[in-house]
């Protein structure tokens, strides 16, 4: 089944400054459908007083990752845009992958080995070979 | 600890964790499920430490021991049902190896950390130590199995604990000591003869690094082969090839059928067989 790997949300901003705008008509407009739609995501709303650092959306994953983004002068629709963005990821790290694919199997019918076809000493019955 | 970071509400975390896991839990007994014996050690212990009356402010908690043994047999015997089923061959050996490899420690306690129940327990010690995250999922499952039932029980086990069995081969799991001795056992309850071995293929014998491959055959048909440095070496592995393929647990059977059951007989007879 699937386990959403988002664990919490935490929405820290100040409700005085400027870049913050977003942040603030985010809580009061879009906060309550978010959270209504991903239920298994506990979001946090913790509004600190007076001139602080930036607003940022801090978001922890199962894995124990945490991640931060900046929402300084980002629209309400931008947040939520990001909020899905963080809630479909997992917390794995955001690195190069060196190739597309994987696969647990790589050969169907056994990888060759310098002896796959090569005749052997006693004779194999089976349905095609005759024993020589 | 995160329970004493800033921005943290035990009630929304276990309704979140419940939203993730998609079951419906009775929330008070999930909160006795995250509850420890030790937790409640030392609850008490600083109580008495802050001097505060026994009668006055006492704990009303109970803990999870009673719902993490019955968490624990139903997972044994619903996983032991599941391989009778799906791997009639092998003997009760390897079924109660797998089973047992299934609900370990190490393996018990990886799945909980990644379902973050690290966090959601109450315990002693920081970080919660692996015996404890082990109790305290069993607990969580036999929450479940009061609240929704054995049927939705037995989903969530097969869900969360069949994917650790991906990629893994049967004699990691299972030590057996002798395969050949094994071999003539199973042999001889389907009434074939016992094996001969013959050496098949070899490369590099006065090397180093020699390989024979050992054939076995069974009035002169083939059983299975296997590759080896020395003789006894291919011989013995040439013995577990052929128990993979009588038992069914080759690399390339069918993958687990996770689709939704269809009778509720399965988990019944899991409860009844307690």
């Amino acid at each position: 089944r699937y386990v959403r790997q988002l664990q919490r949300l935490q929405l820290l901003f100040s409700p005085t400054a400027a870049d913050a705008r977003g942040a603030r008509q985010f809580v009061e407009e879009a906060a309550q459908d978010f959270a209504r739609q991903h239920p298994d995501v506990v979001l946090y709303v913790s509004p600190r007083s007076g001139p602080g650092p930036a607003p940022v959306l801090r978001a922890e994953y199962l894995n124990g990752t945490v991640r931060e983004e900046l929402i300084a002068s980002k629209t309400s629709e931008e947040i939520v845009q990001l909020a899905t963005k963080l809630a479909n990821q997992s917390g794995l790290d955001i690195i190069r992958i060196r190739k597309p694919f994987h696969t647990d199997n790589p050969s169907i019918q056994g990888q060759w080995h310098p002896l796959t076809n090569k005749p052997s000493i006693l004779t194999i019955q089976g349905p095609h070979l005759q024993p020589q | 600890r995160r329970s004493e970071k800033p921005n943290w509400d035990y009630h929304a975390e276990i309704q979140a964790f419940s939203h993730r896991v998609q079951e419906n839990f009775s929330l008070e007994l999930l909160k006795t499920a995250f509850v420890n014996p030790c937790y409640i050690e030392s609850e008490e212990a600083r109580r008495r430490q802050l001097g505060l009356d026994k009668d006055a402010v006492a704990l009303q908690l109970q803990d999870n021991t009673g719902l993490a043994e019955r968490g624990l047999r139903f997972a044994r015997a619903y996983l032991a049902q599941c391989f009778e089923g799906a791997y009639p061959e092998l003997p009760a050996k390897g079924i109660e190896a797998l089973v047992n490899f299934l609900t370990s420690q190490e393996l018990v306690s990886y799945v909980a950390q990644n379902l973050s129940i690290q966090d959601l327990t109450l315990c002693r010690d920081f970080p919660a130590p692996p015996d404890v995250l082990q109790r305290t999922f069993l607990a969580v499952i036999g929450a479940l199995l009061e609240s929704s039932g054995p049927e939705r029980t037995g989903i969530f086990v097969r869900d969360f604990f069949i994917p650790q069995l991906i990629g893994k081969d049967l004699f990691e799991i299972w030590e057996v000591v002798n395969p050949m001795g094994l071999l003539v056992e199973e042999l001889t309850k389907r009434n074939i003869s016992a094996p001969e071995p013959r050496i098949t293929r070899q490369l590099g014998v006065s090397t180093v690094l020699p390989v024979y491959f050992v054939g076995l055959y069974c009035d002169k048909k083939i059983l299975a082969e296997g590759p080896g440095e020395t003789l006894l070496a291919a011989e013995e592995e040439a013995a577990r090839v052929a128990l993979r393929k009588l038992y069914g647990y080759t690399e390339n059977r069918r993958p687990w059928d996770y689709s939704k059951p269809k009778q509720g007989l399965a988990a019944e007879k899991a409860i009844s067989s307690n």
